[in-house]
């Protein structure tokens, strides 16, 4: 699914220049459900921002479902990550005005589905993270775990090939984020490919791969046996 | 454009942004609305002097006899000039296609009788030309004729103000009125739009007042129209061969600035309209002021508001909103808002114009109103320059890129 090589990434800092990402080689198939993990500043989260086609990288190779990611105008960047890319941020990023539902139907909005169309599978996305009775309220209305479920379903709105998350837990209490983890692994099990920056190791270790970034490169690359998050819940 | 899609987004992001889209829409509206004030209020100065030098034509030229200040062709200064009825026969021949109509003019206070009532008057005894030349509107009966004038006849044409002192409600026509003792038959009553003033006036025919008056062939002064056709240089030139002639005729020398007057009113209308003129272009400036003015708040609005929703925009981005969608959202928003409140600005600043317009009754203001194509360029100016404001935000906006946009770590 995901195809990485050698991949390079610096950052101007004024006169300096930050090396962020030093050669990032690294597979994803699909279905998996990897969490990237590292300190801060390992460049975990300029990788996924790579990975979303939200950044560009200065050198390697991406695949993404077998086709290149590269030279890619605004327009173009627009139109793979509509057709290819979810994206739960660690603060939601609900659009404040619009109610869950709307929140929901706006990728399918730039797909170009029709409205009747999108009502419905707005719907259908909010039962599935069991906020079907939430879907006239607006973001404010909402706890941050709703949100976050709010969040996911609109990235699983557009069927994506593969769901970034960034964080998804960050701005969370543990009760939440083992709830969120829960909707998280469900997700997997019906066969969506996932991948989770974060960098708690209980969040990590209810993926089913750890990948582990580390100034840069990566240090470590291990399947590891899942902790189901509804033990907890 | 006319995607019911993004006319939705764009409805669901103003009612939900009621403070943002109030302010845009604010100094549009106020733009317009000083505009159409300013324009109105100008408008109205110009017909105000319009009214009030239409009243009489406004090609008349009048010839006035003074005193002369040089001693010229032996005769010495000091010498008072007197016009003749053979001055005017004298114009007449001389200028043939220069005038219009001609008339002499005598002007006596009179203290004017009928049955108990009096009054004191003033009584121009003209030839029958001057009622063309004064604008003056015959409401019953006739002017002065040819014949009254052969004939010398008492006869008296009296205002409108005069007929309502004299005669209260019974009908002047054929009446007879005593003018200093002497009996005149009213044969007219006369109005005159221009002053109440003038309707406070009485003529007679100058041959008759020049028999009263030591019968003589005297006349005070002369009052001419000159060819409509003519332009102002034309006018101009005209009137300064009356005067070369005229001077010369009564052996004045040419530089003597007192022995004749003439004064043209064509001369009088130049300055009037060079000076309305003036205020237009002025005006015209203070437009293009409160334009800028307008569009610095536009664009400063834009900036806020592209600034404000600078995160949404990522969020969008992220979910797959190409640039140009993003552009086109901003853009028909800003459109919308200004468009729509330029409009209300300028119904309520039309509406104001139109409601106190006809309640204003001075002289110098009168009718104050804009022309609608005025209007509407500023409106679309305006809006085009919202959208030029708003446009530059909104394409650095488009091409943030998604990252920077979310950035809130």
């Amino acid at each position: 699914m995901i195809e990485i090589k050698n991949l390079h990434k610096s950052y101007k800092m004024g006169s300096n220049s930050l090396h962020v990402l030093k050669g990032i080689n690294f597979n994803v198939e699909e279905g998996e459900l990897v969490a990237i993990m590292g300190s801060s500043g390992s460049g975990k989260s300029t990788l996924l921002n790579i990975l979303g086609m939200l950044d560009n990288s200065d050198s390697g190779e991406y695949n993404l479902d077998g086709v290149p990611i590269k030279d890619l105008n605004e327009t173009k960047a627009a139109r793979y990550r509509n057709k290819f890319l979810g994206f739960v941020f660690q603060s939601f990023n609900l659009i404040n005005y619009k109610s869950a539902a709307e929140n929901v139907a706006l990728p399918l909005y730039y797909q170009k589905v029709g409205r009747k169309e999108r009502q419905e599978k707005a719907l259908k996305y909010l039962e599935q993270v069991g906020l079907r009775d939430w879907a006239s309220h607006l973001p404010s209305e909402l706890s941050g775990g709703q949100k976050q479920r709010v969040a996911i379903a609109r990235a699983l709105a557009a069927e994506p090939k593969v769901l970034l998350a960034d964080e998804p837990t960050g701005a969370l209490d543990s009760t939440t984020s083992y709830e969120v983890m829960d909707l998280i692994q469900k997700i997997n099990d019906a066969g969506n490919t996932i991948l989770v920056v974060t960098h708690e190791p209980d969040i990590a270790d209810m993926c089913k791969r750890i990948v582990h970034l580390k100034d840069g490169v990566i240090v470590e690359d291990k399947k590891i046996e899942q902790v189901r998050a509804d033990q907890y819940v | 454009m006319f995607d019911r899609d993004i006319w939705q987004e764009i409805f669901h992001s103003i009612k939900n942004n009621k403070l943002r889209t109030f302010l845009t829409g604010f100094s549009v509206g106020w733009g317009i609305f000083i505009l159409v004030m300013l324009l109105g209020s100008v408008n109205g100065m110009q017909n105000g002097f319009h009214n009030q030098f239409n009243d009489d034509a406004t090609n008349t030229i009048f010839v006035s006899p003074g005193k002369t200040s040089k001693a010229y062709a032996g005769f010495e200064a000091e010498r008072r000039i007197q016009f003749k009825n053979d001055d005017i026969e004298y114009i007449k021949k001389s200028f043939g296609g220069d005038f219009e109509q001609i008339s002499g003019r005598m002007r006596r206070g009179t203290t004017a009788r009928y049955k108990s009532e009096t009054g004191t008057y003033q009584v121009q005894a003209v030839h029958p030309d001057f009622q063309v030349i004064e604008k003056t509107i015959i409401m019953d009966g006739r002017f002065i004729n040819t014949n009254d004038l052969l004939s010398s006849s008492k006869v008296a044409v009296i205002g409108r103000k005069v007929a309502e002192d004299l005669f209260k409600k019974e009908d002047p026509i054929g009446k007879f009125v005593e003018f200093n003792g002497l009996p005149f038959r009213v044969i007219g009553v006369f109005t005159d739009d221009g002053d109440d003033n003038a309707e406070r006036g009485i003529f007679a025919p100058i041959s008759t007042y020049q028999r009263i008056y030591g019968n003589t062939e005297n006349i005070d002064q002369i009052a001419l129209t000159y060819n409509t056709s003519y332009d102002l240089t034309k006018a101009l030139e005209f009137s300064r061969r009356l005067e070369d002639i005229m001077k010369r005729r009564h052996k004045i020398s040419p530089e003597d600035q007192a022995g004749i007057f003439v004064w043209n009113y064509a001369e009088a209308f130049d300055n009037i309209s060079s000076f309305t003129g003036l205020l237009n272009k002025g005006s015209i400036f203070v437009v293009i002021l409160i334009l800028i003015a307008g569009i610095v708040g536009i664009g400063n609005i834009m900036i806020f508001i592209i600034k404000e929703r600078t995160k949404e925009i990522g969020v969008r981005k992220a979910l797959g909103a190409e640039p140009w969608q993003i552009i086109k959202l901003v853009l028909f928003e800003s459109i919308f808002i200004t468009g729509l409140s330029g409009f209300i600005g300028l119904l309520f600043a039309t509406g104001i114009l139109a409601a106190i317009g006809p309640n204003i009754k001075t002289d110098a203001f009168a009718d104050p109103s804009v022309s609608f194509s005025t209007v509407v360029t500023a409106t679309v100016i305006l809006v085009i320059a919202g959208v030029l404001a708003g446009l530059i935000p909104a394409v650095k906006a488009a091409n943030v890129k998604p990252i920077v946009a979310l950035s809130d770590k």
